[in-house]
Parts: C-alpha cells; structure tokens; sequence
C-alpha cells in the first residue's frame, strides 16, 4: 500500500466529525472536490478508484498493481475472475465473483462509497440507486457481471461533473441531505430527472424520487433543490 | 449471497435444459436476489441462468387482435409503450403501480407473474419457518400474524395472498401465457406450487404473454405507501366481447380470484347501486384469518371503484 493518505481515507476518517459542519463551514469544496480540480480534464472523474484485494484488503493504486499484489501475497490461490465495468466514463478492469452484486463489486473492487453504501440490500429503500445505461436501477439488486458492456454511473461520477456542479451546489444550499445515507441514490435519480425532464415539476420529480427513501424527510428538499439546478444547467452550462 | 455459477442463455431451449437440471432463472433480479440473499429456499441453486441475454424477448408487437409481449420487456417499457396503453389499458396501469419507477425500470412482465408470495413466514430467511410451500406439514400463518393473508381460504396448504400486480390485469383481459412447451390462459396459471407460485414445472420458462386486445379496462390498486409497496388488494376490470365484464382481485387468495358473482351483479351495467351490490356479493364467501378482517371492507370497496371507473372511462 502506498503510504499517501487518499482524500477519500481522509473523509471516512474525519467524517463522522466533520459531517456536521462541513457543508457550511468548510465549503463543498472540502467534501466533494474544488471546482477546479472536477473539471480539470473536462471529463468524468475516476481518479479516486481504491483497487481493493478481495483477499486481504490492502489497496492498490490500480489493477496491475492489485494483479501483482495478488501474486505476490496469495500465490497459494487462484484470483477470481476480472472483468471490464464502464463505471463513470471509464473502463475499469476488476476483480468479480459471479454472485457480487453491483453494489458489492463498486464497495469491493473499487472502493466507491456513495451509492455503493450497504442499506436495505433488498431493493426497497433506493439508497443504492446507480444509471445504467442512463436509467436509474438499484445497485444491490444487480448482478455486476450481467453489467458487462454498461454505462454505470454513480454519484461520484456524476458530483464530479462539471456540468451537473449546479446540482451538488443546489443539494448544498437546499440541504437537501441531512444524515446523507439515501443522498447518493436521491442524486443520481436527480441527474436522471434532469437528463429527462428540462424543467421538471414538482410532480415529476416526486414520482421519479418515489422509490427513495428518506428517513429524515428531506423530500421537499429534493424538489427545491432539483428545481433551481434545472435552471441553471439549462441557463449556462449545456 | 452464497457462491453460483452464473451463465448467459442465449436460446430459450438451452435456458429451458439448464433449468431442468437445477439452475434458477434470473429475469430482472429484483424478487430472486433477495430470496437468494435471505437464503429462503431449502435448497441454494448452484447454477443462474440469465434471460436477459435471449435474443428479441423484450419485444412489444401487435399481432392481430392482439399484443404479444416478451417476459424479457421491462415493467416500465410495457407501462409506457402507446399499444398497450391503447388495447390494454389495465395492463399498462398495473405495470405502472408495480413497486417505484426503479425497479420497474429492472423488473419484466415474466417476472413479475412468476414472482415468489411475498408471505413473511415462508420469506423469514434460512428456511426458518419450514412450512407447507417448502415440505412441512404446517403453515405458520395460521396461528401467527396473518394481517396480509387470505381472506378467501387456503389453496394447496397455503394462505399467502397474491401480490403480482399485472396477474388481475392479465387474468381480466383474457391473456395467455406462453411457456416453453405449452400455452396456458392466465387465469389458470397462478397457483401456490411449491415455492413458486405459478403452475411452472422444472425447466419450464415464460416466454411471451398474448393479450386480446380490449376497448375498456380499468386496474386500481390498495398499498400501504403508494409509492413502492406491494398490493392489500388490487383489482382489475375488462370490458369483454358482447358486453361481458370480467372482474379479478389479487391478494385476497393465494392466486389471483375471478369475482363471478360480481360479474353477476353488474350483468345488467354498472351503477353506483349495482357496483355495490358486487362488491357485497364478491366478499360474501369471504372468511377473514384472526388479523385480516379489515381487508375484507378494503376489498368491498375496491370491487366498486374498479367497477365505477370501467363505466366512467368511456372507450
């Protein structure tokens, strides 16, 4: 494992601390990435992918180094199947076991922690809600290798946007998340009712968030906060 | 969830030989993950086989009188397809209730009529509850919480009510289910079987359904949270040739009940006194469990306000 401290290790462990002041106090930057740094390339950000061994948990910084880390350290057994994923604009080889769920493969593989959080499990809450292909569909009640040839997206992939930078701004000044654990799944549909609807009522975007679950009842929020990105996505930035 | 081995058919005849031997079919995943998850069957299949890989199952076509529509095609793609909404209006109004806009962007027709009950005893993980579905000698619900269950009685040792929502839809259009070596009419084919709940035998797979097109049909549904629960009561309505109306409710009966006696009632049309003379008359064979009483007036109404939409929708 290298010694760096990924901004990802850095957030888990100050999270729980900081989650309550770091919206307001330290800005969205601090949580989510500069502005600067999502659209520096002008593409979908996966640079935070954590390669995770399957085995023993240690991190690498890509799959040939989780390859050779595989040979090196558990050379007594065979390494599972890897296969590509298109998650975030990306072609990511990983580590897959035909019973893994999409939720489990993106946790797993690759480290992501925003949709890929583990909450109901059964299909019933939305918390894990990812696009493929552009349509929401539940992360946990997906086999990742009936994903091969997909567009998977995330919440991550999506944050990192810079086109969809409105909306993170607006679910910040909206608060539109207060305990933050169904806010991924919110927020990708929320890209989905954006890509659908230019200017989506409140209707719409009730119907489209029915499937999420919020037990803090941010739901107003939601509708505020997709509204106004609405405007401003259509306004300046596509 | 424990390991399987996870294959892609291409042809129904190699999911079909696959399955024989063992393997589960997986169609969008949404009922099968969780039973796997939880671990509810006696036995853990060794072998998934996805169906979603067959060629041209998804399909929605018009083929004479009536639609022919793939179980591959996708709850959500059957809800908004412009056919359907045409010729099959119940169908397309229950596709649109089934659980929330994201899992019927997963779920398939075929899935949602093969769909396990949703029974909490016989779904109680690890195979706990070892009731008559799965080889026991007793069913649970008898003597425990049975607030969802049958009011209609017991079919095949089982009380669990029936919660596929296109089933009532289905069964009040006259549609036919196409399998891999045979075609059954829908009202035939639901059944507590084992645990499945469908008259599906081993390496049996639904491959298309075949509804007649109609020029009225109404569906309305009763959950507790509108937004994703599976039904208390559903009941659809059809408008048949000659007149004729059909009424079906599920989740009164462990497979989805033909109301004839309210059929009787609105023979003559519908009216507000009529449609409620069939609802009376739907639930006087109805014996309520210890917990389930209130669903008998819930399904009283529901047979009413079925009936007044059907007349009030003109065709």
């Amino acid at each position: 494992m290298s010694g760096k401290v990924s901004r990802r290790d850095f957030l888990k462990a100050g999270g729980a601390g900081l989650a309550g002041v770091a919206f307001s106090a330290l800005g969205i930057g601090s949580v989510l990435g500069s502005e600067t740094e999502a659209s520096g390339d002008g593409k979908n950000n996966v640079e935070e992918l954590v390669y995770v061994c399957p085995v023993c948990g240690e991190k690498a910084e890509n799959f040939d180094a989780l390859q050779k880390h595989f040979k090196e350290k558990h050379a007594q057994l065979d390494a599972p199947a890897s296969m590509a994923l298109h998650i975030n604009g990306a072609d990511v080889e990983v580590y897959v076991e035909d019973h893994w769920t999409l939720r489990e493969t993106l946790q797993r593989a690759v480290g992501l922690t925003g949709n890929a959080k583990e909450m109901c499990d059964r299909g019933g809450c939305g918390s894990c809600t990812v696009l493929i292909d552009g349509k929401p569909a539940l992360a946990c009640t997906t086999l990742a290798v009936e994903c091969k040839g997909k567009k998977i997206e995330t919440s991550e992939g999506i944050a990192a946007d810079p086109k969809y930078r409105p909306l993170v701004e607006a679910y910040v000044k909206y608060d539109a998340s207060q305990c933050g654990y169904c806010t991924p799944g919110q927020f990708t549909v929320a890209k989905y009712i954006l890509t659908k609807y230019p200017n989506p009522t409140q209707e719409q975007i009730r119907t489209e968030l029915s499937g999420n679950i919020c037990r803090c009842g941010t739901y107003s929020r939601h509708v505020q906060a997709i509204q106004e990105a609405a405007k401003a996505i259509k306004g300046g930035n596509s | 969830m424990r390991e399987f081995t996870h294959m892609q058919a291409y042809t129904v005849k190699e999911a079909s030989q696959n399955a024989a031997r063992g393997g589960m079919v997986i169609a969008g995943g949404t009922d099968l993950l969780g039973t796997l998850k939880d671990e509810i069957l006696p036995v853990y299949p060794s072998l998934i086989i996805d169906l979603k890989t067959i060629d041209g199952l998804d399909k929605i076509e018009e083929e004479g009188d009536s639609l022919l529509i793939g179980s591959m095609a996708k709850l959500a793609d059957v809800a908004a397809d412009d056919k359907v909404k045409k010729h099959c209006q119940a169908l397309s109004e229950a596709c649109n209730r089934v659980a929330s806009p994201t899992i019927r962007n997963m779920a398939t027709l075929g899935g949602n009529i093969c769909q396990m009950h949703r029974c909490w005893y016989f779904r109680t993980p690890d195979d706990r509850f070892h009731c008559s579905r799965k080889g026991g000698s007793t069913c649970p619900a008898y003597m425990g919480d049975n607030r969802y269950h049958s009011i209609f009685g017991v079919q095949n040792g089982c009380i669990a009510a029936s919660s596929h929502d296109t089933a009532p839809a289905l069964i009040a259009l006259g549609a036919t289910i196409i399998t891999s070596n045979r075609e059954v009419l829908a009202e035939g084919f639901f059944a507590a079987n084992g645990y499945r709940s469908c008259i599906l035998e081993d390496g049996e797979i639904v491959t298309h359904v075949r509804v007649p097109k109609c020029k009225k049909s109404v569906f309305e549904k009763f959950a507790l949270r509108r937004s994703i629960d599976f039904p208390i009561v559903n009941c659809a309505a059809a408008l048949g040739s000659g007149g004729t109306i059909q009424v079906v409710m599920g989740g009164v009966f462990p497979a989805p009940l033909r109301l004839t006696a309210a059929e009787k009632a609105v023979e003559k049309g519908i009216t507000e006194a009529s449609a409620a003379k069939a609802g009376d008359d739907a639930m006087a064979d109805a014996s309520a469990l210890s917990g389930n009483g209130y669903k008998i007036e819930i399904a009283r109404a529901m047979v009413k306000r079925t009936l007044l939409r059907l007349e009030g929708q003109k065709a």
